[in-house]
């Protein structure tokens, strides 16, 4: 019997993966009428090497193909189906040039260590029969035998932190809502991911919801709660459906509702779209939003596990956290505890973007550097220009330089460097990204995504916006610099919650680690990256122009003349700065200079 | 148990806040968000103060931080100064137009910062005690809307409320003065919509709008009133009178 995995995650759908299955279910029919191949079409859910995609995989022989198109369907059964052979186009290329044959020994996946993500891209998500067939709600067998005390020394003993970016210990969390002689209690999931680049929650609700739900209802067992909530943004629209169809199968087959797995105990799980708000990522925020009411956070001094949803005791974790509580209580917390540095323990999923070769998501024990996550697993900067910042923890994280790529990367270490590791996201950027941008970039999401309620997080990113944009258009004055500073601390120091005294955070870090680069926008006029046009313009070196004409051909403005072969020039008068014709240029003619220059 | 604050010692209870506390020691701490009536908003962060609990001072907005242990507390150190100077500065900005935040900038020494761009020409400082006011009092006519640096309070779609029964609760409790009330003998109009005046059946003077009569009435579950509060006491005088007879004279 041969499996064939289609990667159905949203980046695969997008690249057409839909259109493979349905060639490959085609085709697979239409031989069946003439030849025995027992063979079925499995869909997945996202194998995390999105920009590869579509991806399938031929089990058992573990064949992994990559850009897979409908056409190429033929010549996968033909040859691997039918014949055991791969198509060697469809591998992927290692970084020696050498094509590899299964997942195993792609330079993505070859260092990743997969417990979050274990079941995804193997099983059919929804299915409770295929999450079984890998050891699924074996753990809630488990707990449903041990007392809840039981289980939370589990899981403390495993030294699980909470995914989403704050690192508080799960165990400990749980234990505080079990203490509580209230009822009801309430257990939550948030699955509002809204970091810039960041889609590990998605991948995991997409691709294994039945691992959340799981999760969900040790929790429930070890707190006491009987009703949950999943709280996931509605732009995720594949996790909605999937989580819901989940939730339906699992108490179809009498593992949730009024009676888990014949125990007697209940827990009934409920999807409530997010609309769309950062804010509401933040614990306080979500409940309110939940309930109905506008969604802003309150001060955390009495905290959830307390006074929760409807002001009852309740424990809101990751989806990431959840999706890792079923493992720790099949295998142990000593188990986990084995994987990860000595306070972070177990493994961590990234969203690696940005300027690497390989972007996508990767999972890697607690303590992995920066240094191996970009070169190794990421293959090191695309057209191997120079590293020079990784962007972490999304608009609440900072900005790294590569003086601190040796880094490991857990929850505490980072912190003191200003930066955070936050919930993942990670972005890579060489030196054609202006670190002044980026950071205005982040206050510029900011803006518009804080709730407005407290006034230094609203009135503090608004004016820091106005410094940052004026020092973008080479109206900055180098006094700003401390303006920025003292109005962070301040933020840092007196916001209502987490989003506001993490909002500074990419303009301090840029700040320490880049200031050279605000110094050349003050004083020199200059965006040294190139990217703030009202600083740069660009022009063709004639000694480097071999006259190919990419720069004219890409140039949107029709700046750029010059014959075949012969050195080019742009018309500065004409030129918008976009920065196109840098992009094209393969032969590093097109310079950059101040636009006063 | 006992808390130092400002170098007093001060009596409180556990679960306490510390502005209540401060308060009650008189000892003054700004604010704006915060109304005896509506506590709990902690959005104007004008009462930061620093607290340290042993390990080490930080910052936390006294209206809502309550005691949890013996601690000392500091309501006007150098670095509340400097914040708090640098909040009132950035409201400045966002409510040019209030008098209340002109006079606290000068009482606390916030500073000049020409560099600030204005935000706004108007009196609000956002601070969301309206909307409080509205939702617990009467019928939720307003809210904030938008987020981040949109965000505004207003009606539905800043059109005049179908709900409103023009209380004018939210204007009484804004610290700034921010919600234009505008009343004749016979009329009030406030958010965009004018209501008729019930004047007391007795002496004549304003009790409210119908629509506010008839909302109070409906939640206390008895007719609407048509005394104002004095002409109503002297009716229970009387009541009390027919009933226990006048009180000789010594």
């Amino acid at each position: 019997m041969k499996t064939i995995r289609v990667c159905c995650g949203t980046g695969c759908l997008a690249n057409g993966s839909r259109l493979v299955a349905e060639e490959f279910e085609k085709k697979l029919k239409e031989l069946k009428a003439d030849a025995q191949v027992e063979c079925e079409v499995k869909r997945t859910g996202c194998n995390g090497f999105c920009e590869n995609g579509p991806l399938v995989t031929i089990m058992p022989e573990e064949i992994a193909y990559y850009h897979v198109k409908p056409e190429n369907v033929e010549e996968i059964i033909e040859k691997t189906i039918l014949n055991g052979e791969p198509v060697e186009k469809l591998l992927y290329k290692n970084d020696q040039g050498q094509r590899v044959t299964s997942q195993s020994e792609n330079p993505f996946y070859a260092p990743q260590k997969k417990i979050a993500l274990r079941n995804i891209g193997k099983i059919a998500p929804c299915s409770v029969e295929d999450y079984k067939a890998s050891g699924g709600y074996e753990a809630l067998k488990k707990a449903l035998a041990m007392t809840p005390e039981e289980i939370i020394a589990e899981i403390n003993l495993s030294g699980l932190r909470g995914r989403g970016g704050a690192g508080f210990p799960t165990g400990r969390k749980w234990e505080s809502a079990a203490c509580y002689d209230v009822t009801p209690k309430y257990v939550a999931c948030n699955g509002d991911e809204g970091d810039p680049g960041a889609f590990m929650d998605r991948s995991i609700l997409e691709g294994d919801p039945h691992s959340v739900l799981e999760g969900m209802a040790i929790c429930a067992l070890a707190i006491g709660a009987e009703e949950g909530f999943l709280y996931i943004r509605d732009e995720y629209s594949l996790a909605v459906n999937n989580i819901k169809e989940a939730i339906r199968a699992a108490e179809a087959a009498g593992i949730l509702g009024d009676d888990i797995l014949g125990s007697g105990k209940k827990l009934k799980l409920q999807v409530v779209r997010g609309g769309g708000a950062f804010v509401c990522g933040e614990s306080t925020a979500l409940m309110a939003s939940v309930e109905g009411r506008v969604g802003e956070p309150r001060a955390k001094y009495i905290r959830s596990v307390q006074k929760g949803l409807w002001e009852k005791p309740t424990v809101l974790n990751n989806v990431e956290t959840l999706a890792n509580v079923p493992y720790i209580i099949l295998h142990g917390g000593a188990n986990y505890a084995s994987v990860g540095t000595e306070k972070s323990k177990g493994t961590k999923v990234f969203a690696l973007v940005g300027k690497v070769k390989r972007t996508g998501l990767v999972e890697v024990p607690m303590g992995a550097t920066l240094r191996h996550l970009i070169f190794d697993i990421g293959g090191g900067i695309q057209n191997d220009r120079p590293f020079k910042a990784v962007q972490t923890g999304g608009p609440s994280g900072g900005c790294i330089p590569d003086s601190m790529l040796d880094l490991p990367v857990d929850f505490d270490t980072l912190k003191e460097y200003g930066a955070m590791m936050g919930s993942g996201g990670m972005i890579v950027m060489d030196d054609r990204s202006c670190m002044v941008e980026v950071a205005r970039y982040y206050v510029q999401f900011l803006c518009g995504e804080s709730c407005g309620k407290c006034t230094p997080c609203r009135e503090g990113l608004k004016q820091m916006l106005a410094i940052l944009t004026d020092i973008c258009e080479g109206k900055g004055k180098i006094e700003d610099l401390d303006l920025l500073e003292e109005l962070g601390e301040m933020m840092q120091d007196a916001s209502l919650c987490a989003l506001g005294k993490s909002a500074p955070n990419p303009v301090l870090t840029t700040l320490k680690y880049f200031r050279n680069e605000y110094e050349a926008h003050i004083l020199e006029h200059r965006c040294p990256a190139g990217v703030c046009t009202k600083l740069t313009s660009f022009a063709i070196d004639p000694e480097k122009c071999k006259g190919c004409t990419a720069c004219a051909k890409a140039c949107p403005a029709g700046a750029i003349s010059g014959e075949l072969k012969t050195p080019h020039h742009i018309d500065k008068t004409i030129c918008i700065s976009c920065g196109s014709c840098r992009e094209a240029c393969r032969f590093g003619a097109v310079m950059t200079e101040g636009r006063d220059a | 148990m006992n808390i130092t604050i400002d170098g007093k010692s001060c009596q409180c209870e556990k679960g306490e806040y510390i502005l209540q506390i401060a308060r009650r020691n008189g000892i003054i701490i700004p604010t704006l968000c915060h109304h005896d009536g509506f506590p709990g908003q902690g959005s104007c962060r004008l009462c930061i103060v620093e607290v340290n609990e042993g390990s080490g001072p930080k910052v936390v907005v006294s209206c809502v931080y309550p005691v949890s242990k013996e601690c000392v507390v500091f309501t006007n150190s150098e670095k509340i100064r400097k914040q708090r100077g640098m909040i009132l500065t950035l409201l400045q900005k966002r409510a040019p137009e209030s008098e209340e935040i002109k006079a606290f900038c000068k009482m606390y020494g916030a500073p000049e910062i020409d560099r600030f761009v204005k935000v706004d020409n108007s009196k609000c400082i956002l601070c969301g005690l309206c909307v409080k006011a509205c939702t617990e009092l009467s019928v939720g006519a307003i809210s904030t809307i938008n987020r981040g640096i949109t965000k505004e309070i207003a009606t539905p779609y800043h059109e005049p409320s179908s709900v409103c029964v023009g209380c004018g609760s939210c204007a009484y409790v804004c610290p700034t003065g921010a919600i234009a009330i505008e009343e004749t003998d016979e009329t009030r109009t406030i958010w965009g919509k004018t209501f008729h005046l019930v004047h007391c059946t007795s002496c004549g003077s304003v009790i409210g709008t119908e629509e506010e009569l008839a909302c109070a009435a409906q939640k206390a579950g008895h007719e609407p009133d048509t005394l104002c509060g004095p002409c109503r006491k002297k009716e229970l005088a009387k009541a009390f009178r027919h009933t226990y007879g006048e009180i000789p004279a010594e």
